[in-house]
């Protein structure tokens, strides 16, 4: 303790962890309370591209907003896309999470390449993905072709631009569901195991009835992770694979927010959905601390 | 002494000159090796003029670049110089943040508009006054591969001119070659539909294509419109076209030049490329003007690209420097450098005919296609272009029901119908505000 803040006596001591707190504060303040505050008010205004001329629209943005089928069609669009990538990517990540952590010869190679795609940028996997489902030029196109002398337009035509979509979300997400995965399995007691063996369980029942229940905690954790990724990060993979198309086929929320405010410069539309957003994964979260915590079996 | 005196002297000499020394920024968004082409320029620029520093920076793309520009106008720390894209120009005209170049000329004796081509400035003249100076001017042209036309039996010397014998031409080449090579490659842009308009001297919006007043609604779906996308419509279902993802320039270029695609519909400024690219791909290409249907009437190219902005709010001393460096780039020798080395054909007569008289164009002919498709335009509202504040938006609402149409979803005249709806729609929120 400093000694001038010994001088103060108790009234210093209790101000001083609040001093400590000071610059964190003022970074949240500048970067997020701030900038929402503005982002709330700008959802309220009409403006000109350039902000020089304003108008009070009231609730006249989020009214049209939900008057728009495109807008109202890219929030079904980004509900079916959150919940079919997230659905199958802790479907797959526990599986192969599980099977990683049976002592299979190689597993640290296997995890080392598994988990290479989380150290990839969303954009440079989309990039990456767009060459090889080229239609003309893509690897993925040529095995096809040879294979079964087809040729899938996979990011022009219905619905192959959300199967690839899915494919390269998923891709991309596994590694970090999986590790978390591989961590609470390598948890799980070793006697309850044992236990459940002696009782004659299969290999079915103990995967789905012990271990699954058993690392729910890091489930729901990894599924409010996934929604958020999905919701918000998937700008980059949306942009580079598809730009929402074909004809706003794959357009989802946040690349709807991010053509309206930045493609066709209105920034109150822009602002109103992103006050949507925001209200969506409130919800998320309250649902997360509320029921979650209450439900989810903790060891 | 005296030699210590000496150097003292030079020394504040050299500090004097560096402290008078105007900085001001260039904002631009030519990617790719054009990144140092401008460099190079801008340190011409800086060796000639001893008292100003031209400090150059890419922005990233057309869209980043305005992007970024609205948010430093806003930061009050504006860049002195800005490219801005063709349909940027309304919002730069109604954000009312720039310095007229057309002011500045008026103040400056040495600089002679005439020497300017009219084409070029009566398309950036927004009532009756030139907000910015043109830089890298464009327009569509057709690229066909001479190789592929050969071998399929066409006559590599006589490209197709109209939709018809287009149709004909991508018929003929997909069958000869069953598939492996398609007749039409097509960028899913919907500048190239409005230059097809133009090239019909069909109309865009109302107020003679916004060129009389600001436009209240879209008016392209009309029998020009239409022919356009039946005309597309037509070859994807015959499978004689291959259409990109929306705006992808890359992936189109990547069609024609592995020879995957005869025909391709690009601007002006792939010309250096391609020639570079036909070389190392071992294929001939050629360039023509672009298809309209038999029967329409003469229309014109519009000009695309970008042109350069003063932005205002700066010292008188820094507005002067920023017009100096202004007026360099759209000088005849950068002019010719820029045009040789891209593709952008030049915005000055003197250019031109320099040009011209030292043979240039008699060895690379696909450097002057633009050029003339330009000079032999008409001059009326339809074929100069719209102007148009929510221009980017319309382009969206144009290419996200042609991807409709070609996904089957849509008949071309219902994707018409509801691309001039969306596109009213889009101006009319726009003009909400002005």
């Amino acid at each position: 303790m400093l000694p001038l803040l010994h001088a103060g006596g108790v009234s210093m001591r209790k101000l001083y962890p609040y001093l400590l707190l000071i610059p964190t504060f003022v970074i949240i303040i500048m970067f997020i309370y701030y900038p929402a505050g503005s982002a709330l008010k700008l959802s309220l205004y009409k403006t000109s591209p350039f902000g020089n001329r304003t108008i009070y629209v009231g609730l006249r943005n989020f009214r049209q907003l939900f008057e728009d089928p495109e807008y109202l069609y890219a929030v079904r669009f980004t509900l079916i896309y959150v919940s079919v990538s997230v659905a199958i990517t802790i479907f797959m990540s526990f599986i192969i999470a599980y099977m990683l952590t049976r002592g299979v010869p190689g597993t640290r190679i296997y995890r080392t390449f598994l988990f290479a795609p989380y150290a990839v940028s969303p954009a440079i996997a989309g990039t990456l993905w767009t060459f090889l489902l080229n239609p003309v030029v893509g690897h993925v196109n040529y095995f096809f072709a040879k294979l079964f002398g087809i040729q899938v337009a996979w990011l022009t035509s219905k619905p192959y631009a959300f199967y690839a979509l899915i494919f390269a979300t998923v891709w991309k997400m596994l590694p970090f569901d999986m590790i978390f995965y591989i961590a609470s399995i390598q948890d799980v007691s070793l006697d309850i195991i044992e236990a459940s063996t002696l009782d004659g369980a299969n290999t079915m029942t103990r995967v789905w009835r012990i271990i699954f229940p058993l690392v729910s905690p890091i489930t729901f954790y990894l599924v409010i992770m996934n929604i958020v990724t999905t919701m918000f990060s998937s700008f980059a993979i949306v942009d580079v694979m598809t730009s929402g198309g074909p004809g706003g086929y794959t357009t989802n929320m946040i690349y709807k927010l991010y053509l309206d405010a930045f493609t066709f410069q209105k920034r109150g539309p822009a602002a109103a959905e992103s006050m949507i957003m925001f209200a969506i994964m409130l919800v998320v979260t309250i649902i997360y601390f509320s029921f979650a915590e209450r439900k989810v079996h903790y060891q | 002494m005296k030699k210590l005196f000496v150097v003292f002297l030079l020394l504040a000499l050299v500090a004097t000159l560096s402290l008078a020394k105007v900085k001001i920024q260039f904002w631009h968004a030519m990617g790719g090796w054009r990144i140092d082409f401008l460099a190079q320029q801008a340190e011409k620029f800086n060796a000639t003029h001893p008292d100003i520093e031209v400090q150059v920076q890419y922005t990233g793309s057309y869209r980043d670049t305005l992007n970024k520009l609205i948010v430093s106008v806003q930061a009050g720390a504006a860049p002195h110089v800005v490219q801005v894209f063709d349909v940027g120009t309304q919002i730069m005209v109604d954000g009312g943040i720039a310095v007229p170049v057309g002011d500045l000329m008026a103040n400056d004796p040495t600089f002679d508009l005439g020497k300017f081509l009219p084409q070029v400035l009566s398309y950036y003249r927004v009532n009756g006054k030139l907000y910015s100076m043109p830089f890298n001017s464009s327009n569509a042209i057709l690229y066909y591969n001479k190789t592929i036309f050969k071998e399929a039996g066409l006559d590599p010397d006589k490209p197709p001119r109209t939709f018809e014998e287009f149709k004909e031409a991508a018929r003929t080449i997909t069958k000869y070659y069953q598939g492996n090579v398609v007749g039409f490659g097509f960028n899913l842009h919907s500048w190239f539909f409005e230059q097809l308009m133009a090239a019909q001297s069909a109309p865009m919006c109302d107020n003679n294509n916004g060129r009389t007043g600001r436009p209240t609604k879209a008016v392209f779906n009309n029998e020009a419109g239409l022919k356009i996308f039946e005309w597309l419509n037509d070859m994807k279902k015959e499978g004689t076209m291959i259409e990109t993802k929306v705006e992808d320039w890359t992936g189109a270029r990547n069609l024609f030049i592995s020879q995957k695609a005869a025909m391709l519909l690009s601007s002006t400024s792939d010309v250096a490329l391609m020639m570079n690219a036909s070389k190392e791909n071992g294929f001939e290409f050629g360039t023509a003007f672009l298809p309209t249907p038999a029967d329409a009437p003469a229309g014109g190219a519009v000009i695309g690209g970008g042109s350069l902005w003063i932005i205002g709010g700066h010292p008188d001393k820094e507005i002067q420097a920023a017009w100096e460096f202004v007026k360099f780039m759209a000088d005849t020798e950068q002019q010719i450098e820029w045009h040789k080395a891209t593709g952008y054909f030049p915005v000055r007569k003197d250019a031109v005919e320099q040009l011209l008289f030292s043979g240039y164009y008699a060895q690379y002919p696909d450097h002057l296609t633009a050029l003339m498709q330009l000079m032999l335009s008409e001059q009326n509202y339809n074929a100069r272009g719209a102007i148009i504040g929510a221009y980017p938006e319309i382009r969206t609402a144009v290419e996200q029901n042609l991807e409709k149409m070609f996904g089957g979803e849509l008949t071309p005249a219902e994707a018409l119908k509801r691309a001039e709806e969306a596109a009213t729609r889009a101006i009319k929120e726009y003009n909400e505000v002005y």
